[in-house]
């Protein structure tokens, strides 16, 4: 049965003691790994009973991003800098490599495994053969400062389902979309809704681009984040998905949740199929919406029970794996 | 970190202050100038009141009796009576809040009549401008820029509401019906804070500043001074607002730590050591408690008012303070700071330590006008008509030769600051055409002329130095008035109903100067300043405007009309 | 052009020399006119001009990313903690050059615990350093300061104050209370300039300057017979207009080369703070920088990414700025907030208000460098050792400064301490 949004249900609800920002799902199982602010990545194995993480390994601050490239290498970058590898299957370690010269912020690793890309806030996108640890390629295409002169980050990255694109996106908005064969940047997109920078009354930001989908047909790209806030003390503005034609180079669409549902998109996926993309992410409480980019609409949105942080599909679109505060999420739809 | 033996003096300080208690129910009797603190909180012996001035005595005549005793006693002549228009200036900044119009001084000083004076001062506490100053001033005092009493206070004042009445209105405000909506502003901000709540009633309505007594570290203090924080303090501790209506509860002990560390429970007790017989209310239970909250909260979506208790211990507290035995300490609290408002500085001095250790410079004299204010009703236009009347109030503030008296003689009137309401006003009113007054109809008109521009005015009343103890005119206040362009456009123009466009239709200097002295100053000028306004202006021949508007400027910035005096 | 009107001073001659002395008795309390009119002393004074930069961090910064950080900890966040020049101790790895520069001229105090959680509250408290009290109006720091340190005769401001346009000017404390009007700050927000210095087009100079003089003349005449603080301060007040007027300058940073500009950086903090120092190099004594807004509910590590290396930057700039030019000696460099920042981190990633262990850092006068004093506990909760509040910061200050911290100001005949209950410093941090 063709999966429903409207449906959506918590099947599984882990509680933790610390905040996850890492998720990576082992593919046709309900294997996932999860790591974050206690430094320390775990192994869970959501098809029991009653799950009992196993502790894989650690990195010297919080684990930010997780992946598998392939079924049993798994890679993980944090706030230390560091992209570590584990063997999956054993936990591991593989080799550490001190990848970025900031803090990474996001790490995803290429449809057929080979390549895993890292993003961090010195602003490089780095592309690594998954196999040998070794660094492939740096794509530098954001600018280290923000217009108002201070230091900028860059949150996302994602590739397109052919492996081919491979899309970054930094705190002020700016998109780049990168040929992964020769590192050329394919274009450069803007979308400043991203960025709340208050000039006046409090003089920084929160937001920026905190997730990034490729349609499957690698046609839409989707940026996702959160809208203009007025008082930037809290993530106090619905939730926002911008969709762009990146090839004409032109902003399509921006959706947002209602103002109930707040906060940043941490996450998107689109269905196997292509006809929603589903975001997750949060404020002070958490928040999950399907889009049909076609239609223009949301199609359905709700509060997650946490404020999510990762977010990963099975197969067949019928069910989400969420990490984030406090909590280990599976949903059924 | 150092231990100091200063401690040790503040604790002394303190100490000092916080016999305010013990003592005030003495004060409130004919505590001698030199009678230091007793703890005793007897009333006031007959004898002690028999010897008064008798009570159907105008006030004035009792004023000067007991400071003209005073002034002999320390051997000092006073200082003459001011002059006519100083005298018209003054009693007009100090009922209507601004300047007199150069008509209006005119008028006064030419007038023969025997008992002009008490007809200037029946015709400004008649005009509705006196209302309106009554609620600048007492919104400046009750709330200090804060909150949003002015709706009330302006329907008290038209409505000539006595003090006693004012003081009921506003503790005993719910919000339940308009009036009275506007009246809850008083408790409304205070709402938040129970302890500051009962510092400022004790200080606002009793004189008392009784904030040394919360002091809960304070390790010579007897217990009797925290309970008199803390019994003040049960009458409003149960007081809360919801929804927009203030409302008391059933229950709500004040316990509080002693300096050793021991819970007490306090009593319910007036600041004069009257105890409040209370039944025992049990305190709800927790549960009890959350039920409460929920149903208030629902009553509060509703914005419907939370429920009246069956008894209220603001009402109590009203009731007692006004009580035929109590109330002479309420009444001491207003005519000190009438009286302090008038001559310059209070027959207590600071207004709010009315305590034994601070007596004041006249006992006799405040313990009489406390007892009549009492016995007439609260009425503050009757006190402020009768201390405006006095001798004593009437002097030059110049004390050329010696070194000025004490204060405290009021042997020489005060040099006060304008209030910022008080400079705002009068800016407008000088800086108006001044042959405008005698082409309107009639004095009524004349009045109400005069009373549009000074409020139109108001809004500059926050640019200027407020008033503070130890007042001082900052740099902001003279930057403002050197350099900004508003000054300059408002104040300054020379649009024919100013006094610039008048002065533009005037050809000589001389007749220039004079008449922007008169007009300014409010009194006549003298050949001196004429002479040297006139050169001033001799110097700009070629831009006579500029030249009109810097002598205008000049004497809207210098003390003469910064002050009253 | 010569004017006319000033030769009426030989007519005025007799009322202006009894009049002078009138306004010097008025003014005597504060005046340090006779020791200035001597060149030598004048020069010696102004060297030892002692003088405060306020660097308030308006809204409330996290005591976890800069001062006293607790890393590994579930409370601790993401950020390291690096080494300082001073063995043994860390700061946040986002103040980099803070940790380096720690042990030259900068004490931390880790121990604040000031329990009002609010921000009007918080900031009251912090500027008055006691609990407000509805019947005093109590002076702020800046008031007090510019009280004891201004000179009468100043033509530079005693107390300016660039407040965070978050805070508004009606809560961004600046009162002067008790002292008076005198004391008030020149209130800014973004403008670099206070309002009102500059000459209106339509007056000229020289017209500007004789009103003035002809005000002054018919103000003294009124003031025969009349000594009175209060009207000595008002013609005080008209006497330093044009000397403030001159002043402007100073507030202009296109005053400085563009490499010292470049050097503070391109941020409204750093351009303020570059300000603050040619005020300080004036005679100012007392300068508030107000930083806003740090209250970081929402993504309290991206604010503070942002917020933090910037302090860090502006600060150690600042500091390394002043020591060039022999000034940090006697100028206190001071940050502060209305409060911390919870050690618990919310479900977006913020923290919230939190007064019960936060830190505060004071560099240069009076300051013995690299001092750590206080404790928190493993995860800052709570304060395990040497805890202060608010009033023994003040007189800490205070010491730092050479202001007597056993003074007491007096409100008719109520004796006010100008520290709340007489609170001793903090001597561990003093040199």
């Amino acid at each position: 049965m063709a999966a429903d949004p409207t449906k959506l249900k918590v099947a599984k609800d882990l509680g933790r003691p610390d905040i996850l920002f890492a998720l990576a799902r082992r593919k046709g199982s309900e294997h996932v790994f999860v790591g974050g602010s206690d430094f320390k990545l775990y192994d869970v194995d959501l098809a029991a009973a009653k799950p009992e993480p196993k502790a894989v390994g650690e990195h010297l601050s919080y684990v930010t991003s997780a992946a598998l490239a392939g079924d049993d290498l798994l890679v993980s970058g944090g706030y230390d800098c560091r992209l570590n590898w584990w063997n999956a299957a054993t936990a591991k370690p593989v080799r550490s490599v001190e990848a970025h010269t900031k803090r990474i912020r996001m790490v995803v690793a290429s449809p057929d495994g080979k390549l895993v890309a890292s993003v961090a806030d010195d602003m490089a996108c780095k592309l690594w053969d998954a196999a040998s640890g070794k660094l492939v390629r740096t794509l530098e295409g954001h600018e280290a400062l923000t217009p108002s002169h201070f230091t900028s980050m860059l949150y996302a990255v994602c590739f397109s389902n052919d492996g081919k694109l491979l899309a970054t996106g930094d705190k002020t908005g700016r998109v780049c979309v990168w040929n992964v064969a020769d590192g050329k940047r394919l274009a450069q997109l803007e979308a400043p809704g991203m960025y709340t920078w208050d000039p006046k009354q409090r003089r920084h930001s929160i937001g920026g681009i905190r997730s990034l989908a490729f349609s499957p047909d690698g046609a839409t790209l989707c940026v996702g984040g959160t809208g203009q806030i007025g008082n930037i003390d809290h993530l106090d503005a619905p939730a926002r998905l911008e969709a762009f034609d990146w090839q004409a180079g032109k902003s399509k669409l921006v959706l947002s949740t209602d103002g109930k549902h707040k906060g940043l998109l941490e996450q998107l996926i689109f269905s196997p199929d292509g006809k929603w993309v589903v975001g997750a992410g949060g404020g002070t409480a958490g928040v999950i919406a399907f889009f049909d980019i076609k239609a223009g609409k949301v199609l359905f949105q709700d509060a997650a029970p946490m404020h999510v942080h990762a977010l990963a599909m099975n197969e067949t679109g019928d069910k989400l794996y969420a990490a984030g505060h406090n909590k280990l999420l599976v949903w059924t739809l | 970190m150092r231990n100091r033996d200063a401690y040790r003096r503040f604790v002394a300080a303190c100490a000092l202050a916080t016999f305010v208690f013990a003592a005030v129910a003495l004060s409130a009797s004919i505590a001698p100038a030199n009678n230091n603190a007793s703890s005793s909180a007897a009333p006031a012996p007959a004898a002690a009141l028999e010897k008064l001035q008798p009570a159907e005595r105008p006030i004035a005549v009792v004023v000067d009796h007991y400071i003209d005793a005073r002034l002999a006693s320390a051997k000092v002549q006073p200082a003459p009576a001011a002059d006519d228009a100083n005298l018209i200036r003054r009693l007009t900044l100090d009922l209507v809040g601004r300047v007199p119009t150069p008509l209006e001084v005119q008028e006064f000083v030419a007038s023969r009549a025997a008992d002009k004076r008490e007809q200037l001062v029946d015709r400004l506490i008649a005009s509705e401008a006196f209302a309106d100053h009554q609620v600048n001033e007492f919104d400046w005092l009750l709330m200090q820029g804060q909150g949003n009493l002015r709706g009330y206070l302006t329907d008290a004042f038209r409505d000539k509401r006595s003090w006693d009445t004012i003081f009921r209105e506003l503790l005993l405000a719910d919000g339940a019906d308009k009036e009275s909506k506007a009246a809850i502003e008083f408790l409304k901000p205070r709402m938040k804070d129970h302890d500051r709540l009962t510092n400022d009633v004790s200080s606002l309505f009793f004189g008392v500043n009784i904030s040394c007594a919360q002091c809960h570290d304070h390790p010579l203090a007897k217990d009797w001074k925290q309970d008199h924080f803390y019994g003040l303090k049960s009458f409003l501790a149960r007081t809360y607002e919801n929804g927009g209506y203030i409302s008391e509860r059933e229950y709500g002990l004040v316990n509080y730590l002693t300096p050793a560390g021991q819970q007490r429970e306090a009593k319910v007790m007036f600041l004069t050591g009257r105890v409040i017989d209370m039944p025992k209310q049990a305190e709800p239970d927790n549960k009890a408690k959350k039920a409460e909250q929920e149903a208030l909260k629902k009553l509060a979506d509703k914005k419907l008012p939370p429920p009246t208790p069956k008894q209220s211990l603001r009402r109590k507290l009203v009731d007692t303070a006004l009580s035929a035995d109590q109330r002479d300490f309420f009444a001491r609290s207003i005519v000190n700071r009438l009286w302090a408002r008038l001559y310059g500085q209070g027959l207590v001095n600071p207004v709010d330590q009315m305590h034994s250790g601070n007596p004041p410079s006249h006992p006799e004299l405040l313990t009489w006008l406390a007892r009549d204010t009492a016995e007439h009703g609260f009425d503050l236009a009757r006190l402020m008509r009768g201390l405006v009347l006095s001798k004593a109030y009437a002097r030059d503030s110049r004390w050329p030769s010696t070194e000025r008296p004490a204060a405290e003689l009021f042997a020489v009137a005060q040099v006060r600051p304008l209030s910022p309401n008080q400079y705002a006003a009068s800016l407008r009113i000088a800086t108006s055409d001044p042959e405008m007054w005698s082409k309107l109809a009639d004095d009524k008109t004349r009045m109400q002329r005069a009373t549009s521009l000074a409020n139109s005015a108001r809004s500059w009343a926050t640019s200027f130095a407020p008033l503070t103890d130890n007042f001082q005119v900052g740099v902001n206040e003279s930057l403002l008035l050197a350099n900004d362009a508003r000054i300059w456009s408002e104040f300054l123009s020379d649009a024919g109903d100013r006094l610039v466009g008048r002065m533009k239709t005037i050809k000589e200097p001389r007749g220039q100067a004079e008449l922007a002295l008169t007009t300014v100053l409010a009194r006549p000028a003298d050949a001196e300043e004429t002479q040297l306004l006139a050169d001033y202006l001799s110097a700009r021949k070629d831009r006579p405007l500029e030249a009109a508007r810097q002598i205008v400027w000049s004497l809207l910035t210098s003390s003469e009309f910064r002050f009253n005096y | 052009m010569q004017n006319p009107s000033l030769n009426r001073r030989s007519f005025l001659g007799k009322s202006l020399g009894t009049t002078a002395a009138v306004a010097g008795a008025a003014a005597a309390d504060m005046t340090l006119l006779n020791a200035l009119a001597q060149p030598a002393v004048a020069a010696e004074l102004k060297k030892q001009q002692k003088s405060v930069i306020l660097l308030w961090l308006a809204g409330g910064a996290s005591q976890l990313e800069t001062f006293d950080p607790k890393p590994g900890r579930a409370t601790g966040g993401p950020y390291r903690a690096i080494p300082t020049s001073v063995p043994g101790v860390h700061f946040s790895e986002l103040m980099p050059k803070m940790a380096a520069r720690f042990a030259k001229n900068t004490a931390v105090i880790r121990s604040l615990n000031t329990k009002i959680a609010d921000h009007g509250g918080g900031a009251t408290l912090m500027s008055l350093g006691r609990r407000d009290e509805p019947s005093v109006r109590y002076p702020d720091l800046g008031a007090v300061v510019a009280r004891e340190l201004a000179r009468a005769d100043a033509t530079v401001p005693d107390y300016v104050s660039f407040y965070a346009q978050t805070e508004g000017r009606g809560s961004a404390v600046g009162q002067s209370g008790f002292l008076g009007a005198r004391y008030l700050p020149m209130f800014l927000t973004d403008k670099s300039k206070p309002d009102n210095l500059e000459r209106l087009a339509a007056v000229s100079d020289l017209d500007h300057k004789q009103r003035a003089d002809l005000r002054d003349m018919l103000s003294k005449r009124f003031a025969e017979g009349r000594d009175n603080a209060a009207v000595g301060s008002h013609n005080q007040a008209y006497a330093r207009v044009r000397g403030l007027m001159a002043s402007d300058k100073l507030f202009d940073i296109e005053q400085e080369s563009q490499k010292m500009r470049d050097r503070y950086g391109p941020t409204q903090f750093g351009q303020q703070a570059l300000v603050a120092r040619r005020l300080v190099e004036a005679g100012v004594p007392f300068v508030k920088v107000g930083r806003g807004w740090w209250d970081s509910h929402g993504e309290n590590f991206e604010t503070h990414l942002e917020l933090v290396p910037e302090l860090d930057h502006v600060m150690s700039t600042l500091l390394d700025d002043l020591a060039e030019r022999g000034m940090l000696e006697n100028t206190l460099v001071v940050t502060l907030s209305e409060f911390g920042r919870t050690p618990r981190i919310n479900a977006s990633l913020g923290r919230d208000h939190f007064a019960s262990a936060w830190s505060t850092s004071l560099t240069g006068c009076g300051i013995r460098g690299g001092a750590v004093y206080g404790k928190t506990d493993e995860d800052g909760q709570k304060v395990v050792d040497g805890e202060i509040n608010a009033a023994a910061l003040f007189a800490t200050i205070y010491e730092a400064l050479g202001i007597d911290v056993t003074k007491e100001y007096h409100v008719g005949p109520r004796p006010i301490p100008i520290v709340d209950n007489f609170a001793g410093p903090v001597t561990e941090v003093l040199a």
